[in-house]
């Protein structure tokens, strides 16, 4: 199969020739079909100023089967996996065509950024969030993109995005998409911090859901 | 067109056209190579073979000119025999065609042409004569030269881009209207003309390839009915992939709009591009594709038929001859429960009883002496197969069951790989989740995991295979 080979060096050496696109794909070891992508945050989005590294992984019948893609940082969206990366979009699955490239895929997930798709979610409590209150939701997947990302760093720390988790302390109830008023109410009442936040969390105490979700629905969760 | 007598031309005057000719002759074969047919330097003969490219796709109606007399009446015994457009004669066919076959022009360049007289025209025809007015075109031709300037270049111009047409009276509007005495016999020599053109114009373009990103010549390529443009080793290693996995379903043009459109490959291009057992292959998965649709197929229990089996039509959906079936390719008559020989209409499938059976010898200490009776009776080798039979079945349901997930729908086995748990079946459309097997409202498949209190709530990512946990990421997600 140099077939494939050939291909993908060509993409991998298109890319590198491009300069308009900001997109990038280099090696991660010594093989060309395990790669990594990344891509700047699309401006006007919670993403702006982030820098998004993607594990990219070439199958055997590639491109005649699609490229594997996964978010190496990690991103607050709804149709990313917040704990895993994993993405779920149709040209990664059975919308693909052997005419898509790498780049193309990269540029595609950009766009996903920009747009998401809130009824097709692949993360149903970032949906959730997305849905009840866009304007909290914008606000954590921001605050992401700063903790994980590495926007609004200096451009040293940009490429570390995963790694900037380890420099400033984070906001845990930040990231959760959460208000610290909210978490320090239920704490008040002798529950662990760790615990009110997974419990709000999931039961999306956001937005109008704050009046809407009784205290007492809360508790009982919390005990349990 | 008259032209004064010429006086004698002078030596100079002679050689001044003669080297215009030349020139002339020159150009036109740089600009027309494929219309330059000969020409014969002494006599000043010309032979030109004229094209006509309409641009884009034009509809030709082609009409009966009244020119043939009716066929007198036949006897029906003999119009049978002849092909219906000819008993029939259609008044006028429809055609779209973007070439048409070229118009044949024989000239004489006398000695002062350009500067003194016009090229002679000695023959201006067209193959099958499918050009009418053929006299009013060549007058217009000759009334385009003027004295001192060469027309043969015009002529071609006028004559290749179908400019013609319209002072003839032929066109208008986009039509075109050509009379002739047969129409059915012209509007096949004009379709293949047509074909044949585009065909070589196809097979001599460069086009790239955008599966394998090299240049090819058209004659290694294939232009779908979609009309998109793939080289044929990338189209035969994608339907060849495709038609081994048995994804009959992506056998088509790998265009992403098409793609998305699901649109499928005709038999004709497929034909054109995989082997002949490929075909074959493409052509019984099409068909076990539809077949499976019908929720009662039950494929013939024979190891080396495997034919799908459907309901018989008028079975009693009651009595017990609604379990039989027979096999339309071997003939095998078998249960449709317990997929063994056909055991009657009235006796209970025999499996139960062999599991049972299995089961009880199985679990006897190897030397105790009830087992050896058995053993006895029944042959230790044939035990062994049937045990080895039962154990390698009981692995495959354990393994169905441990890392496949039943579609609620049509009970096909699904392994994940990777993704979320939310599945859409590929065979029948069913939405399930892969955790539990329910069935998920199409509408809105994502409830099942984003509601409180549901058994896979917030879930939807929770199965990792092993393959996924090997595909994990190598740095970041220290914070879950």
């Amino acid at each position: 199969m140099d077939a494939r080979l050939r291909r993908v060096n060509k993409e991998i050496s298109d890319c590198k020739n491009d300069k308009t696109s900001n997109i990038t794909i280099d090696l991660i070891g010594d093989s060309p079909f395990h790669l990594k992508g990344s891509f700047p945050g699309p401006s006007g989005t919670p993403y702006e100023g982030g820098h998004f590294e993607v594990d990219i992984a070439i199958p055997e019948s590639y491109p005649f089967q699609p490229v594997k893609m996964k978010f190496i940082t990690k991103v607050y969206h709804p149709n990313v996996s917040s704990a895993s990366g994993a993405i779920c979009l149709d040209i990664l699955k059975d919308a693909w065509s052997p005419v898509l490239t790498l780049k193309s895929t990269l540029i595609s997930l950009q766009s996903l950024l920009c747009s998401p798709e809130p009824n097709d979610p692949q993360d149903a409590e970032v949906a959730k969030h997305y849905t009840t209150s866009k304007k909290s939701f914008e606000d954590t997947a921001r605050y992401w993109t700063q903790v994980y990302a590495g926007a609004g760093k200096g451009k040293g720390s940009a490429a570390g995005g995963a790694v900037g988790a380890t420099e400033a302390p984070k906001n845990e109830v930040a990231i959760a998409g959460l208000e610290e008023v909210h978490v320090g109410k239920f704490e008040k009442l002798g529950f662990e911090r760790g615990k009110v936040i997974d419990v709000l969390r999931r039961l999306n105490y956001r937005g109008s859901n704050v009046t809407n979700i009784h205290d007492d629905r809360i508790v009982q969760e919390l005990l349990k | 067109m008259s032209l004064s007598p010429h006086t004698e031309l002078s030596q100079d005057e002679v050689r001044k056209c003669q080297s215009m000719q030349v020139e002339e002759w020159e150009v036109l074969e740089s600009i027309y190579p494929e219309c330059c047919i000969s020409r014969e330097h002494d006599q000043g003969n010309i032979k030109l073979e004229i094209p006509v490219e309409l641009g884009d796709e034009l509809t030709v109606s082609i009409m009966d000119d009244g020119s043939l007399p009716a066929l007198p009446s036949l006897p029906t015994s003999l119009k049978s025999g002849l092909p219906s457009e000819v008993i029939e004669r259609p008044h006028q066919i429809q055609e779209h065609l973007t070439t048409l076959p070229p118009l044949l022009l024989h000239l004489i360049l006398s000695p002062g042409y350009p500067i003194y007289a016009p090229p002679k025209i000695v023959s201006f025809q067209t193959n099958y004569n499918w050009l009418p007015l053929m006299n009013l075109l060549q007058e217009m031709l000759l009334d385009m030269w003027s004295p001192g300037e060469g027309t043969l270049y015009t002529w071609a111009e006028f004559i290749r881009s179908g400019d013609f047409l319209q002072p003839l009276g032929l066109k208008d509007n986009d039509q075109l209207r050509i009379p002739h005495p047969a129409p059915h016999l012209l509007r096949r020599v004009l379709k293949s003309y047509d074909e044949n053109m585009k065909l070589s114009q196809f097979s001599q373009s460069s086009f790239t390839c955008s599966i394998c990103f090299t240049v090819l010549k058209g004659s290694r390529c294939l232009q779908l009915a979609c009309s998109h443009v793939f080289c044929r080793t990338c189209l035969e290693d994608f339907w060849g992939l495709c038609i081994k996995e048995g994804d009959v379903g992506r056998v088509g043009c790998p265009d992403p709009e098409c793609v998305k459109e699901h649109s499928e490959a005709s038999e004709e291009d497929v034909r054109k591009v995989v082997s002949e057992d490929q075909l074959k292959r493409w052509k019984w998965l099409r068909q076990k594709q539809t077949l499976e649709r019908d929720p009662s197929i039950i494929h013939c229990p024979m190891e080396f038929c495997q034919t799908p089996v459907p309901k018989p039509a008028e079975s009693d959906g009651d009595s017990g001859w609604a379990r039989l079936r027979t096999c339309p390719s071997c003939s095998y008559s078998f249960c449709a429960f317990c997929k063994r020989t056909w055991h009657g209409p009235l006796t209970d499938c025999p499996i139960s009883f062999a599991e049972t059976f299995l089961i009880e010898y199985m679990e006897l200490p190897v030397d105790s002496p009830k087992r050896v009776n058995i053993e006895r009776r029944f042959g230790k080798t044939n035990l062994r197969r049937m045990v080895a039979k039962y154990e390698e079945e009981q692995m495959n349901k354990k393994w169905l069951e441990d890392s496949t997930m039943a579609c609620p729908g049509c009970r096909v086995y699904v392994e994940k790989s990777l993704g979320c748990n939310h599945m859409t079946c590929s065979k029948c459309g069913q939405h399930f989740c892969y955790r539990c097997g329910a069935k998920l409202f199409a509408g809105d498949p994502y409830k099942h995991f984003s509601t409180p209190g549901l058994s896979c709530y917030s879930k939807l990512f929770d199965f990792q295979s092993a393959d996924d946990n090997e595909w994990q990421p190598v740095e970041g997600f220290e914070f879950v």
